[in-house]
């Protein structure tokens, strides 16, 4: 199908200039994957005057580790962040996340950076950054900012980037003490799916748990109700079961095409069992390998 | 039993390579040139409503817009088996997505441009969206003209309400036999819309030169009813079937969604409208999933009255068929089905209802099973309740009622010769029926389903096929054919067919996709029928090109005929062994004389079939007197799930299914059948479904949200059983398979799901969801 | 608003004058000829328009054809340097594919993964293979192919 509209299309080098560019005029849009875009633009849902591929932009394409934290850059596609040792080594459930989403081929344009600026509440980024307290750093007409994961997501399709704002990286702290994570996503087979609810479970070794929920509310949250319940105790299936119980304290998820709210709640309760049993087992060593699904 | 060289092998694909380099092209793969026209398509919004009127200025001055079509320049009625629907909306539009005018511009995004352009003037009008309400008695009328509509003489509409067509079957006494029953029992099994799914859509390309002549190009499995219906619906305009011309490549699968006529008559309409010109409809994915032909929904209310020994005597089964707007082939499918909805079964005293009833969704039409996997899934599953009430094992109670060669049909006509108990049994032992399986995971619960299937081609009495083999010098062979490769090998097993007549290898035989110009006739490449008629046809056309060399070499070389035979592409004769005359030394240049004159010439193969034993005249109101199927092809399946108590997910490690082919031509391709088949009809019952919102608009027109299988969504292993009991009048004894696979999935599914959980669900599809849910209520 | 891009399609160089707004996906149909990728779905979800940009897969029915300047691009067409890949006669010999609408892209992301992996066990072979829809086969039999190139030649596909 052919875009109907015409635009202009710029490739920056260098990311004063994309801002330059984007802060110029009002109808703009940014690609990175394009994976959502491309879509929108064919079905007229966006009509741009300028395109702004950020993709030669060479220093937007960075995965890096200080030691306390990852830095993902706007332009690192869920491939490079499967197969970055990095990544790997220090935060395996991203690659049990990544590998959930779309396909191959998708993975290989996708962006994590497209993911959250989607910020459609079925997205996987969301849970992610919720989960690891990470930032978004931004930068526009008005300098540079880093926005907290919990005050980045507004709404379904509504961020609190500014207008003219470029998304240049997500910056993820390695927890303090050393963790186990567990990503559940529901989907409705194996196969690829957008999740119906989706969920990351950190286990730390201070005894304290990190949950956070996408797709069962409009922006993604932590349980933390939950989280403080289980800080500190010994996880057995009574405490579990309390865990559960709360779980409609914290979610409100809605019936679609996908999920009915019903189903949605009762496999958020499942969900949040099994990644509590699964992170901290992994956290002692043993439980299901990363990239098994544990639903 | 005479041994066969080529038929019974795995022979490869003679289409593998074009295949798997790219160099098999399909409809959008094709060149027309840089005058090529592409058309928008303007659809209604409304589910029913009327068009008060069209103003098409806007668009027609859209740059790059060449003409602007609307139901008025094509006033003309038509239809497969129903003259009901129109080529562009008249009057009214009854469901979301029907065609109402065209924008054809020089590209596509100026059409689309201009589309949106066109101002269509709507009054909208009540819009039946269930079965239940169009049955309602004073419902609003949806085809007003019913009446009035041409049709087929086994169609029994009822005019003045919104039934189509109703087939009635009455055999025996059923009020007495359920009066004498020791048990029966009812219930009502619901089955919802499905969409096909080719990964090519729908397309044509329509060319009306200016000498008169109307090429399409279009991706079909149904070239020359696509040309007759084309000849038919465009009479007005004075064209002639020799002046039609369709020639279909390739096609990225069909299901029977590429069967009959559906968007590609706009290609043919459309071309008529700018002449000398090509012009293109192309489907997007959206437009494929809400106007081309889709499963029809259905209701099925089943009464089964048993002894206590668990013999069934009595069936009553009414299946109200949600046909949608247009019923012109989906009438047929709820004919089909009706005639067969007691299954494989001998049932002595039988009451069926098929009931076509329009609504004001898309059209209905034919799907790969056509009709059976609906009423199976409410037949099969009943079953499986009753064996469960009455103590008795389902696989026996299957097994003692398992129907038998020579048993009386529905329509009076005798059950041909089959292998149903073998399959039964084979099933059951590659199942493992009876052990019982604790999945190591403590949550899972496992269980075991089984279904039986059977299934007839659906067919006009008359359908018939045809075949032109032709040798060439080296005595390779081209055969000519209108049978569609839809994916299931039919290319290379009319090869295989002709090489074993002719003793030329498969490799050495080309066989190409229609061109009704220079390929003779086949009626419709669906219904499971063309390795059997279409078979035929090529079987009689090598026989007929054998038979010419024979008569050849007998006189230019004084051999009698009658000692002469082939082998490895040479005559041999049984009286002179010394004798040998390879098929390329003479078949084109012909047999030299002594006097340097030759005899002889190109040998040209010709055959056809028609099953002259069939008719589909009978009483109206029992179905009694006719002969409408040419022969069923029955079968066994079953599954082994586990399902994930606390999720409802479910994984099938091992799924079998035996059926009685008559005879494997290429036993690999058999197996395709059935490992494609089994997980297309394993998704409908887990995954899929059409899904509608109040106002008859599709909520789910693409694979976001409609989830076909992945390769990480399929059976662990799939065990296919091929039974060979010879089909007579088939080609080497083969008879059909291609849908058979498909249809006993979803009740095999749903007997597993009871086997395991307990619980009973009467409604496809049977998600993770719905099984949680189900068990979840109080 | 045209300008022009130049990109490797299939190792030959290609200089073409476009709109931002073309599809790659059309403009190798359309304007290159290049035939193999086909379009399914027209977002994203079938795989049939798979194509591969550095010997990376990509959808390229979501890609615009302006990205690829500077780019290498490989189809079906491209992976034959040498008449057909071992991976391409697995599947021949498999009776892999029926109607053979998604065998160009699912024959690229099979060689992805058999050049980066050219052993995959079968759960590798299933999760490369999840992006391209097949509603023929079952996709067992390509399964199946693509594992039988693995085992005999280390090295099924090419990416280029």
């Amino acid at each position: 199908m052919p875009i109907m509209h015409e635009f202009a299309y710029a490739k920056p080098s260098r990311l004063a200039e994309a801002v330059s560019l984007l802060s110029g005029q009002d109808q703009t849009a940014i690609l990175a994957g394009g994976t959502d875009l491309i879509d929108l633009l064919k079905e007229n849902i966006l009509v741009p005057a300028l395109l702004v591929d950020l993709k030669g932009i060479g220093e937007l394409g960075e995965i890096s580790f200080t030691g306390n934290a990852l830095r993902i850059g706007a332009n690192v596609t869920f491939t490079e962040l499967l197969e970055s040792d990095i990544v790997r080594r220090n935060f395996p459930v991203i690659g049990e996340l990544a590998e959930t989403i779309a396909s191959v081929g998708i993975r290989n344009r996708a962006t994590l950076a497209g993911n959250i600026c989607s910020a459609v509440p079925s997205m996987d980024g969301g849970p992610l950054l919720s989960a690891f307290d990470a930032s978004v750093s931004a930068v526009g007409p008005g300098g540079t900012r880093d926005i907290p994961a919990a005050s980045f997501f507004l709404a379904p399709r509504r961020t609190s980037l500014r207008p003219g704002e470029i998304v240049t990286a997500v910056t993820l702290p390695l927890p303090p003490v050393p963790y186990a994570g567990c990503w559940v996503k529901l989907g409705r087979y194996a196969g690829e799916d957008l999740a119906q609810v989706n969920l990351l479970v950190l286990a730390l070794n201070d005894g304290s748990f990190r949950i956070s929920f996408g797709a069962v509310a409009p922006v993604p949250l932590r349980a933390l109700r939950i989280e403080s319940l289980l800080r500190g105790r010994t996880i057995t299936p009574d405490l579990l079961e309390q865990g559960r119980q709360m779980v409609e304290q914290e979610i409100a998820p809605i019936s679609d095409i996908r999920a009915s709210k019903e189903y949605r709640m009762h496999m958020a309760k499942i969900m949040l069992t099994r990644g509590i049993e699964a992170a901290a087992a992994r956290l002692r060593g043993s439980g299901p390998a990363y990239g098994t699904s544990v639903i | 039993m005479k041994t066969n060289t080529y038929i019974g092998m795995p022979a490869v694909r003679i289409d593998g390579k074009a295949k798997v380099t790219g160099a098999a092209e399909f409809i959008d793969d094709l060149d027309f040139g840089p005058d090529l026209l592409y058309a928008a398509i303007v659809e209604s919004p409304h589910a029913h409503a009327a068009i008060n009127g069209i103003d098409t200025r806007g668009a027609a001055q859209v740059p790059g817009v060449v003409r602007v079509v609307t139901g008025k320049d094509f006033p003309f009625r038509f239809g497969l088996y129903m003259h009901d629907r129109y080529i562009f909306a008249q009057d009214r539009v009854r469901f979301v997505g029907e065609q109402v005018a065209a924008v054809i511009a020089r590209d596509p995004a100026a059409a689309r441009r201009a589309a949106l352009l066109v101002k269509v003037d709507y009054t909208e009008l009540p819009s039946i969206l269930a079965v239940d309400s169009a049955l309602a008695k004073d419902a609003y009328l949806i085809h007003p003209e019913l009446r009035n509509y041409k049709h087929v003489p086994w169609f029994f509409p009822a005019g003045g309400t919104n039934i189509a067509h109703i087939r009635k079957v009455r055999k025996g006494d059923v009020a007495k036999a359920f009066r004498d029953a020791d048990a029966v029992f009812e219930d009502t099994y619901t089955v919802p819309r499905y969409a096909h799914c080719a990964i090519e859509v729908h397309g044509a390309v329509g060319l009306y030169d200016n000498s008169d002549r109307l090429t399409v190009w279009t991706a079909s499995q149904s070239p020359y009813t696509q040309r007759h219906l084309f000849a038919e619906a465009l009479a007005p305009l004075g064209l002639s079937h020799k002046d039609i011309r369709v020639i279909t490549p390739f096609i990225g699968g069909g299901f029977g969604g590429k069967a009959g006529v559906s968007m590609e008559i706009m290609g043919a309409a459309l071309a008529t409208a700018v002449k000398g010109r090509p012009v293109k409809v192309l489907w997007s994915r959206e437009q494929e999933f809400y106007n081309t032909y889709q499963r029809q929904g259905l209701t099925a209310r089943l009464r089964v009255g048993l002894k206590k020994d668990g013999t069934i005597v009595a069936m009553d089964n009414t299946l109200n068929w949600d046909a949608g707007a247009y019923v012109e082939y989906g009438a047929n499918v709820v004919n089909a089905a009706g005639l067969s909805a007691s299954g494989p079964y001998n049932i002595p005293h039988v009451s069926i209802d098929s009931v076509c009833i329009y609504t004001n969704l898309p059209p209905g039409g034919p799907y790969r099973g056509f009709g059976y996997s609906e009423f199976l899934f409410g037949l099969e599953s009943h079953l499986n309740e009753i064996a469960k009430k009455m103590h008795i094992d389902p696989v026996e109670l299957r097994r003692k009622n398992a129907i038998r060669e020579g048993d009386i049909l529905n329509y009076g006509g005798k059950m041909n010769a089959n292998g149903l108990l073998e399959a039964i049994d084979k099933t059951a032992e590659a199942i493992g029926w009876g052990d019982r399986k604790q999945p190591a995971d403590p949550r899972k619960a496992s269980g075991k389903g089984f279904a039986l299937f059977w299934k007839a081609p659906a067919m006009p009495p008359n359908a018939s096929s045809s075949a032109v083999l032709k040798f060439n010098e080296d005595a390779s062979i081209n055969i000519l054919v209108s049978g569609m490769e839809i994916g299931q090998g039919l290319l290379t097993v009319l090869a295989q067919i002709a090489a074993e007549v002719l003793t030329v290898p498969p490799e050495k035989i080309r066989v190409e996709t229609p061109d009704t110009d220079r390929n003779p006739y086949e009626w419709q490449t669906v219904g499971s029928h063309v390795t059997w008629g279409c078979g035929r046809a090529v079987e009689n056309a090598a026989i007929d090109a054998r038979e010419q060399i024979f008569d050849l070499v007998e006189r230019a070389l004084g051999l009698p005929r009658t000692s002469l035979y082939l082998e490895r592409e040479t005559v041999r004769s049984r009286t002179d062994a010394s004798f040998s005359l390879a098929l390329r030394d003479f078949i084109i240049a012909g047999i030299a004389q002594r006097d340097g004159s030759y005899r002889g010439g190109p040998v040209i193969g010709r055959g056809m079939f028609m099953p002259e034993f069939t008719s589909a005249l009978s009483d109206p109101e029992t179905s009694q007197g006719g002969h409408p199927n040419v022969h069923y092809t029955v079968g066994a399946s079953a599954v082994e799930i586990e399902v994930d108590r606390e999720t409802g997910k479910i994984t099938i490690p091992k799924a079998v299914l035996a059926v009685d082919v008559g005879r494997a031509i290429n036993p690999d391709l058999v197996n395709g059948q059935i490992t494609g088949g089994l997980v297309q009809g394993i998704a409908t019952v887990l995954y899929e479904d059409m899904r509608f919102d109040g106002k008859g608009k599709l909520l789910n027109p693409n694979f976001t949200d409609y989830k076909i299988p992945t390769a990480l969504d399929i059976p662990g292993e799939i065990v296919p059983i091929i039974i060979e009991v010879p089909q007579k009048d088939g080609p080497f004894g083969a008879r059909g398979v291609g849908e058979h696979t498909m249809i006993p999935a979803a009740p095999m599914i749903a007997n597993a799901v009871e086997d395991a959980l307990g619980i009973r669900i009467r409604s496809m599809p049977i998600t993770a969801e719905k099984i949680i849910l189900t068990m979840e209520k109080p | 608003m045209k300008q022009e891009i130049r990109f490797r399609l299939n190792g030959e160089e290609v200089a073409l004058e476009l709109r931002p707004n073309e599809i790659l996906l059309e403009v190798l149909r359309d304007r290159l000829g290049v035939r193999s990728p086909k379009c399914g779905c027209d977002r994203g979800d079938c795989g049939t328009c798979t194509v591969m940009i550095d010997g990376r897969t990509v959808r390229s029915c979501l890609v615009l054809a302006v990205e690829v300047n500077g780019r290498s691009v490989t189809t079906l067409e491209g992976l034959m340097h040498d008449g057909l890949t071992p991976l391409q006669k697995a599947l021949i010999e498999r009776n892999a594919y029926q109607c053979g609408f998604c065998a160009p892209g699912m024959i690229l992301s099979a060689s992805e993964l058999l050049a980066k992996n050219p052993h995959p066990d079968e759960d590798e072979i299933r999760k490369a293979l999840a992006g391209n829809l097949c509603r023929c086969t079952g996709y067992s039999p390509v399964i199946e192919a693509v594992a039988l190139a693995g085992k005999e030649t280390g090295s099924g596909g090419r990416a280029s």
